[in-house]
């Protein structure tokens, strides 16, 4: 019997709330009422993407020792870490998309890795060389598909005056113009050590 | 054993009526033949397998669609040479000391009978490593090939004969030598080689096709070399047509060409190479032989 009242009650106070929230307001005046919303949906909105942000950061990714140990040392070689022009490429820069769109379902998508830091799937120097590949693979794919969106915040064909290269560089960049190729048709491992075990048809 | 006796009879008799015609003379003053520049880079282990795949070699790409070693890498020979040697790249064993690149200087001329081909080149310094050929210090060989049948010997001269399997490379077999693919002397996939060495002071005329063969050719007459103040001079004389395995030059048309110097006692793999080359024979090309 006591039990029955209990749950009377619960399920008034559901309803009461409900009821509470669709009653218009006899206190605030509506004035108040957008102010305060517009106040907390400001806060919400900046919180949110402060925290966005916050992810958005070299030292966000290698605050996990996976990309602190494995692929960040590769990259502090390569010419997207330290050069003559003092630009760095980070992290964030060619693995987050910059529109707000691209970047939410990348996020959405990157929230799965959290799956694999709490299980350990790349929690050892062999488990991560394992799946290099696999990795790889994924992300060289992701690049394809985008036409290489992140490396066209900085690099475009438009702006590229092939005369100023080297002559390697400027006969591979007018075959890649001529052929429609995307940056990551060749520049696959620029900036991270490529699979040992990467095939032929990986780089075709 | 009969055979081989036979051939080489012919060979003295050919090389004879060669050495005794009047007409057949190399150039009196080499001052006056155009020279041109090649720079011979230490290649590490760069064979064909490397050459053509993506994720060893980025210019396969390219490679692939029938564009030149030249038309990337003419500049920056030198650079590509002081990577390897140093260990930097595609050289597991790096020998300290030894030179990245050589510059030689290519003179060609020909008289109707004979083509006269002048290597010149300064000396590198020793690298003081333990000498892989004790008899020869120094050995050059060039190759030729007619009309691009042998791959690679259009876009990369030599190349299209180093292998990853042939002996001194890392994975290679003792006793394996330079072949080409589909190598055949009866179908014309093959590579002319003449190869002149220093300490033996003597040359030889041979061929590349399903193996790298020494001896046998009939074109080769002679090679004389000669170290003057630090500064090698190397003057093959060889006839415009020999046997088999022996390209047959004709004047107005061009062939591939590339070459290799030995220094420092080296064997096998651990010489200089040219990039590809084009040699033409009163022809517009890299390397002009022009008549006398």
């Amino acid at each position: 019997m006591a039990e029955q009242d209990s749950s009377n009650t619960g399920a008034r106070g559901l309803s009461g709330l409900i009821a509470a929230l669709r009653r218009p307001s006899v206190h605030y005046s509506l004035a108040s009422l957008l102010l305060v919303g517009f106040v907390a949906g400001i806060i919400f909105w900046g919180g949110f993407n402060t925290a966005l942000e916050l992810t958005n950061t070299e030292e966000f990714c290698i605050s996990c020792h996976e990309m602190r140990d494995n692929v960040y040392p590769e990259y502090k070689e390569t010419i997207h870490y330290s050069n003559r022009t003092g630009v760095r490429a980070t992290c964030p820069d060619c693995h987050v998309p910059k529109e707000w769109g691209y970047k939410m379902v990348r996020k959405i998508q990157a929230s799965r890795e959290l799956w694999g830091k709490m299980v350990g799937t790349i929690d050892t120097r062999e488990k991560f060389e394992a799946k290099r590949l696999t990795l790889a693979r994924s992300e060289w794919k992701r690049m394809k598909n985008s036409d290489s969106r992140e490396c066209r915040n900085c690099h475009n064909f438009d702006s590229m005056d092939t005369e100023k290269q080297k002559k390697r560089a400027s006969v591979q960049h007018e075959m890649a113009m001529e052929d429609n190729m995307t940056c990551i048709d060749c520049h696959k491992g620029i900036a991270h050590h490529l699979p040992e075990d990467m095939t032929d048809e990986d780089w075709d | 054993m009969m055979k081989k006796m036979m051939m080489t009879g012919v060979a003295s008799a050919v090389f004879a009526l060669a050495t005794g015609s009047a007409l057949a003379a190399a150039p009196a003053d080499w001052s006056k033949v155009a020279a041109t520049n090649v720079d011979l880079l230490y290649p590490g282990v760069s064979p064909v397998e490397w050459i053509m795949r993506g994720p060893s070699h980025g210019g396969a790409r390219v490679l692939k669609r029938g564009e030149s070693c030249t038309s990337c890498h003419s500049e920056e020979i030198g650079d590509m040479g002081r990577l390897i040697v140093s260990g930097g790249k595609i050289e597991p064993t790096p020998i300290p000391g030894k030179a990245a690149f050589i510059n030689a200087k290519v003179q060609a001329a020909h008289d109707g009978e004979n083509l006269y081909l002048r290597f010149t080149w300064k000396q590198p310094e020793a690298s003081g490593a333990p000498k892989m050929d004790e008899a020869n210090p120094v050995k050059i060989a060039y190759m030729l090939e007619d009309g691009g049948k042998v791959e690679l010997a259009e876009q990369g001269g030599c190349w299209g004969s180093c292998h990853g399997d042939a002996r001194t490379m890392p994975d290679g077999t003792d006793g394996k030598t330079k072949y080409v693919k589909d190598g055949s002397l009866a179908n014309g996939v093959y590579y002319d080689l003449n190869q002149w060495r220093s300490g033996e002071n003597k040359a030889y005329d041979g061929h590349v096709a399903d193996k790298r063969v020494m001896e046998g050719g009939q074109a080769l007459v002679a090679a004389e070399g000669k170290l003057e103040d630090g500064n090698w001079s190397v003057v093959f004389t060889r006839k415009l047509t020999g046997g088999e395995g022996d390209v047959a030059l004709k004047s107005g048309n061009t062939y591939n060409f590339g070459f290799a110097i030995h220094d420092d006692n080296a064997e096998g793999r651990f010489h200089h190479v040219s990039l590809g080359y084009s040699l033409g024979i009163d022809a517009d090309a890299d390397i002009v032989a022009k008549k006398q």
